[in-house]
């Protein structure tokens, strides 16, 4: 047993921004019409963050031969895993912060809630990636869900909105119950909760607590439970019922924000129970059974997606299903025990996604009413810079080379068939290819359809304008150069110790 | 299931007399451990016997006049029985919620102040960023106009 280590430096970062959080919120308490000071507000609570974010990388770093630094009685762990998610988080709280501005002011919504839970569910989703136990991951996913459930139904009399909002709300719970029971389960079965203390019991096959053998059945059992929670988060096939109708309802800005942010948290503690601590070096009979689950789950996945994707009419919808469809395709990196591609993987796909969603609220309009693919006939030229962020977008999600979204599922696939999983890399490889046909279809409707009604053209704040122009930067700097952030992150790995 | 019940359960230490310790409880707690839950047993009988039993006495003693009003389902004066789609104040709502913050969470309170002498000066200055917080809050829905009833 650790002693309680307190060390505040370590969650520095999470401090920040909790405190950036109530600040927001007393601000817009004191001020009408705070909208864009908030923006400002929140951006320097995400950029101190991130700062202090970098310092704890290069200590991570220099700590390198100790392993990783906790704090907390082994609550926090820091590691290059988690602070390379944790920069994804902040990427993505930044982006829907400067998206949402233009949703807040246009529809008159009250900015310091959605501002503040925005930076409350990164706080969660912070804790998730750093967390050393599974009381903090359950602690950290409930900070994250609560949140994101409220921003979901934040259009409050949009009949829409709030049937996104209660189907998250139920279909959450029920599968945090999932996790919950498996998180207990798996306690009965090693005596503890601390993930390391959990690994180590798995190596030895002993109870931590009575030092009896432990009944392996219900380890199996728990792992199976925790694997169905996290495929509900992480919306993989069977599990995925929700996601296209919630995707669908919550106001854009916030789908661009629960499509990536909660999404990539949910993979970061797949990866730390799942990769880390029920690792083959552990446990080779518990890793292979996983395995093989994962490996069903992610075809499943892939081509589920896929195909329901095509032939959806809601652009909401298609990149919905799109969403269901990325995360077979990250699941694929689970299987060669790789978190970097991963990582790699979930940044890139955050980037294109926020992107892509930057573009569907600016050709929406006020209150998301032009989402039907028809309804976007001959926009094209109308409005051509967008339509042509959209279609780098779209062909970055399809994996198109000289993108982001084509290196990421090239390390992916790359590891993976290292490995010798070559079946599921086909069956990947052939899904993308599918999977152009509906990601071309709203340029087609865009370019070449005649305009059914005479539409205004779409109107984007500035705010809008730099989201679209960064997430541009970053689809192709993650394309063209990956190699700076690849090789930094590659370092990690030689450091990482399991 | 019975894997949760391994752990030995402490027996209590033998008493310090020299008196022979021999009574029925100790004899009946080494035959099985779960004979300590008899008192509970015995609650549960007793906690159920004894609205059946006063119904039951009350039901030939008293005169049994029926109407209307009587034979409702009490529900503070309100219409029991009516369309689920009824229009009603969220503001109770907003006092339900006032209530969460104020008075559940002063329920933090009270194990710190139990262990406050071993927490010394961290557990004081740990409690006055919770109260901060909870502040915040306060002012938050008070600006909010939450305390506003009209």
């Amino acid at each position: 047993m650790q002693s309680l280590n307190l060390n505040y430096y370590y969650v520095l970062p999470h401090i920040i921004l909790s405190i950036t959080g109530i600040m927001s919120l007393l601000f817009g308490a004191f001020n009408k019409q705070a909208h864009r000071d908030l923006v400002f507000i929140n951006s320097a609570g995400l950029i101190t963050a991130g700062v202090s974010t970098y310092r704890l990388w290069n200590l991570v770093s220099s700590n390198a031969k100790d392993g990783p630094l906790t704090a907390f009685s082994g609550m926090v762990v820091l590691d290059h895993m988690s602070l390379a998610f944790i920069f994804i988080f902040l990427i993505v709280a930044f982006l829907s912060t400067l998206l949402s501005l233009n949703f807040l002011e246009d529809e008159d919504q009250s900015p310091e809630e959605f501002n503040s839970l925005l930076l409350f569910a990164t706080v969660g989703m912070m804790l998730m990636a750093s967390a050393g136990d599974m009381v903090m991951v359950f602690l950290g996913l409930e900070i994250a869900s609560i949140a994101t459930y409220v921003l979901a139904g934040y259009r409050k009399t949009d009949l829409r909105s709030n049937e996104s909002a209660l189907k998250y709300f139920i279909l959450g719970s029920f599968s945090t119950a999932f996790l919950l029971y498996g998180m207990a389960l798996v306690y009965g079965a090693t005596g503890s909760t601390n993930l390391e203390t959990i690994s180590n019991a798995i190596k030895s096959g002993n109870n931590a607590i009575t030092a009896q053998p432990m009944v392996m059945e219900l380890l199996y059992v728990g792992a199976g439970m925790l694997l169905v929670g996290f495929g509900f988060k992480i919306s993989t096939a069977p599990f995925h019922v929700w996601t296209p109708d919630v995707y669908q309802g919550a106001p854009t800005s916030v789908t661009a924000f629960m499509a990536t942010g909660p999404k990539a948290a949910a993979f970061v503690a797949f990866l730390r129970i799942f990769v880390f601590t029920f690792a083959a070096s552990y446990s080779f009979q518990l890793h292979t059974t996983w395995v093989n689950l994962l490996q069903v789950l992610a075809i499943l996945t892939m081509i589920i997606g896929n195909i329901v994707a095509l032939s959806q009419t809601d652009i909401k919808r298609v990149l919905a299903y799109s969403s269901i469809a990325h995360a077979g395709y990250a699941l694929i990196g689970f299987l060669a025990d790789d978190w970097i591609s991963v990582a790699f993987y979930m940044l890139t796909y955050s980037i294109m996604n926020i992107g892509a969603f930057a573009v569907v609220s600016v050709m929406a309009g006020k209150g998301d009413e032009k989402t039907e693919l028809e309804n976007w006939a001959g926009m094209g030229f109308k409005s051509l810079g967008l339509s042509i962020a959209l279609l780098v977008f779209m062909l970055s999600m399809a994996g198109m080379p000289l993108t982001g979204g084509f290196m990421g599922k090239f390390f992916i696939f790359k590891t993976a068939w290292d490995k010798g999983f070559h079946i599921i890399v086909i069956v990947a490889v052939l899904n993308s290819a599918i999977s152009v046909y509906y990601y071309l279809r709203p340029m087609v409707m865009l370019f070449f359809r005649d305009e059914n009604e005479t539409n205004p053209t779409p109107l984007m704040s500035w705010t809008t304008y730099v989201t679209i122009l960064l997430a541009l930067a970053g689809t192709f700097y993650l394309g063209i150069m990956p190699g700076r952030l690849f090789s930094l992150l590659e370092v990690a790995k030689d450091v990482l110790v399991k | 299931m019975i894997f949760f019940l391994q752990e030995q359960i402490p027996l209590p230490n033998p008493p310090i007399s020299s008196a022979p310790p021999v009574q029925v409880n100790a004899i009946l707690t080494d035959i099985n451990p779960i004979v300590n839950y008899l008192p509970i047993l015995l609650l549960l009988i007793i906690a159920i016997s004894f609205p059946v039993v006063a119904l039951n006495i009350s039901s030939f003693l008293r005169r049994t006049v029926f109407d209307q009003a009587k034979l409702s389902a009490y529900e503070c004066g309100n219409d029991p029985v009516g369309d689920a789609r009824e229009r009603y104040s969220v503001r109770y709502y907003i006092i339900a919620m006032l209530f969460l913050i104020f008075d559940v969470e002063t329920v933090f309170l009270f194990p710190w102040a139990i262990i406050y002498d071993q927490l010394a000066i961290f557990g004081l200055i740990e409690i006055f960023i919770f109260i901060g917080i909870l502040i915040v809050g306060y002012y938050y829905a008070w600006r909010k106009g939450a305390l506003e009833w009209v």
